[in-house]
């Protein structure tokens, strides 16, 4: 691990202690909450689709790189696989491929709610150890 | 606490003694000082209540939700809060509030209690107490054990409503239901044990109100038939922001007139749309009429549990969710029988064609899937349900 991850790594462990350990999916939830804010807030309807495209990709990524951490567990794995499959099949939706109808220019913004909407649901939680926690936490204050 | 010969004749004690004496009287409020608070009122409660409710609510996990302008919204402190509020709103009704918490700790290392119980009678604040949510060998064992406590061999009465809040209860033991407690398995078995030793001996609740995803299972319906009559569900995903409860309030009319089946009707559809008006994923309300539906959990309880029990609990492998109604083999007579549905597809994803959703439910094994049965573009896709 680099000096910076180490750095963010012991900066994230303290943040964490002193503010009651947000949970991964909070973390995921907030990155896509923000993206919905900024498609709303977003005349273009160019400019909607570019957000979208690109934070999911960004989102699916860091997942992705967390994944193949070696720290990571199998069963985080696991949950993270999943979480990267949704979003992988949000993108193919908004992109029209994949046997998706591409999504309308009007119903970006109500696109926008869904993908948030999608993942706040009263299924299960997904459990995570904190090292994996730790890990997407990190990378995604290194995408943002 | 034993003199402190030590200091016995000083006029003024040390200041390291006077922490370690706030330390103890700390340390003694957070270890017992919380457990009960007396009668917050006394007075007029002996009104023998026309109707009861209990609300369980987890929160021992991720609860967070969005609203469309951004704002962070803790879905079991709003949930337990409107609870509150109809609570104080009802004069006529005996309601206990049990909201289940993650457990956290003072300065890292003390713990704080994770439950948190609330009972009033006609109105009125009449207890509140901390719990501790590991006292027993059931998981619902603690809020039993307060439910009757607070009830002190009353009889019940006439109407009892009994409400669940949280994610989806595992149907197999599975772990990691509580972030508190991630070893301990919790089943929709286990709540329905506890709905039992609180309903007592051969009675039912009048309704459930399931507010989880996937609670419109043969299986889950099927545990909590022995002490349901009727059972408000959600049988697909239900968004954190869960059934609206403002019908509650109406509960002393259907308390007077007895009409259980018309008022669980009346709250499912007022959930429908209030959910449909404010959620772009897809809205499932179903009421089950738990004698009439019987005999078609009946029936496909030996398939059902065949698929559940196929992959394991928590494993990738190729099973998956759909409406009972697409797979030919619990696509039975009878499915129909004692279900009210309300459905609205989602705006988006692969199952934003489906029209209608038979109010079940069920796992198939994907290789065995009935594709020739499916509805047109959905249930034969390979789809894994998200975070299921």
């Amino acid at each position: 691990m680099t000096r910076r991850g180490t750095l963010l790594l012991i900066t994230a462990m303290l943040l964490s202690l002193g503010t009651g350990l947000a949970s991964a999916q909070d973390r995921i939830h907030g990155y896509l909450n923000e993206t919905a804010l900024q498609v709303r807030a977003t005349p273009g309807v160019l400019h909607k689709r570019e957000i979208l495209s690109t934070r999911l990709g960004q989102l699916t990524r860091a997942l992705a790189a967390a994944r193949n951490m070696p720290l990571t567990s199998a069963g985080d794995a696991a949950n993270l696989a999943r979480i990267a499959d949704t979003l992988h099949e949000r993108s193919d939706e908004l992109a029209g491929v994949n046997g998706f109808e591409r999504v309308p220019d009007d119903q970006l913004d109500a696109f926008a709610s869904y993908i948030v909407q999608d993942m706040e649901q009263a299924d299960r939680t997904v459990s995570m150890s904190l090292v994996t926690l730790l890990l997407i936490i990190i990378i995604v204050i290194l995408i943002a | 606490m034993t003199p402190d010969t030590t200091h016995r004749n000083s006029a003024r004690p040390r200041p390291a003694l006077w922490c370690a004496r706030a330390a103890c009287v700390g340390f003694g409020l957070l270890a017992f000082g919380c457990g009960t608070t007396p009668p917050v009122r006394e007075g007029a409660v002996d009104e023998s209540p026309a109707y009861t409710m209990v609300f369980v609510i987890h929160g021992d996990g991720n609860y967070h939700y969005h609203d469309d302008d951004g704002n962070d919204h803790a879905a079991d402190r709003e949930t337990v809060a409107k609870a509150l509020a109809i609570a104080r709103d009802s004069p006529r009704a005996e309601v206990m509030i049990f909201h289940e918490s993650e457990r956290r700790h003072v300065l890292f290392f003390i713990p704080r209690h994770d439950g948190r119980a609330y009972h009033y009678r006609n109105g009125r604040l009449i207890a509140e107490s901390s719990y501790w949510r590991d006292q027993g060998v059931a998981p619902f064992d603690p809020e039993v054990r307060l439910y009757h406590a607070f009830s002190a061999g009353r009889p019940a009465p006439p109407l009892r409503l009994f409400l669940y809040f949280g994610h989806e209860l595992p149907e197999l033991g599975e772990r990691g239901y509580d972030v508190s407690y991630p070893e301990r398995t919790v089943t929709i078995d286990d709540l329905a044990d506890g709905m039992e030793a609180m309903a007592g001996d051969s009675t039912r609740f009048d309704l459930v109100i399931l507010g989880t995803c996937y609670g419109g299972t043969p299986r889950s319906i099927g545990a909590i038939a022995s002490c349901a009559r009727y059972v408000v569900a959600s049988p697909d995903n239900l968004h954190l922001s869960y059934f609206d409860l403002e019908p509650l309030r109406s509960l002393d009319d259907v308390a007077r007139r007895g009409d259980v089946a018309s008022f669980a009707d009346h709250f499912a559809r007022n959930a429908f749309m209030k959910l449909s008006d404010g959620v772009q994923t897809g809205v499932s309300v179903a009421v089950y009429d738990i004698d009439l539906v019987h005999p078609f959990v009946q029936s496909v309880t030996g398939t059902y549990n065949e698929a559940l029990l196929a992959t394991g609990s928590r494993a990738d492998p190729p099973r998956e969710r759909c409406d009972c109604a697409e797979d030919a083999r619990y696509r039975l007579p009878g499915i129909d029988a004692g279900v009210t549905m309300y459905y609205r597809s989602p705006r988006f994803g692969r199952q934003r064609t489906n029209q209608e959703h038979s109010g079940w439910e069920c796992w198939r094994v994907r290789a065995e899937a009935d594709s020739s049965s499916a509805s047109p573009g959905t249930a034969a896709d390979p789809e894994t349900t998200p975070g299921s």
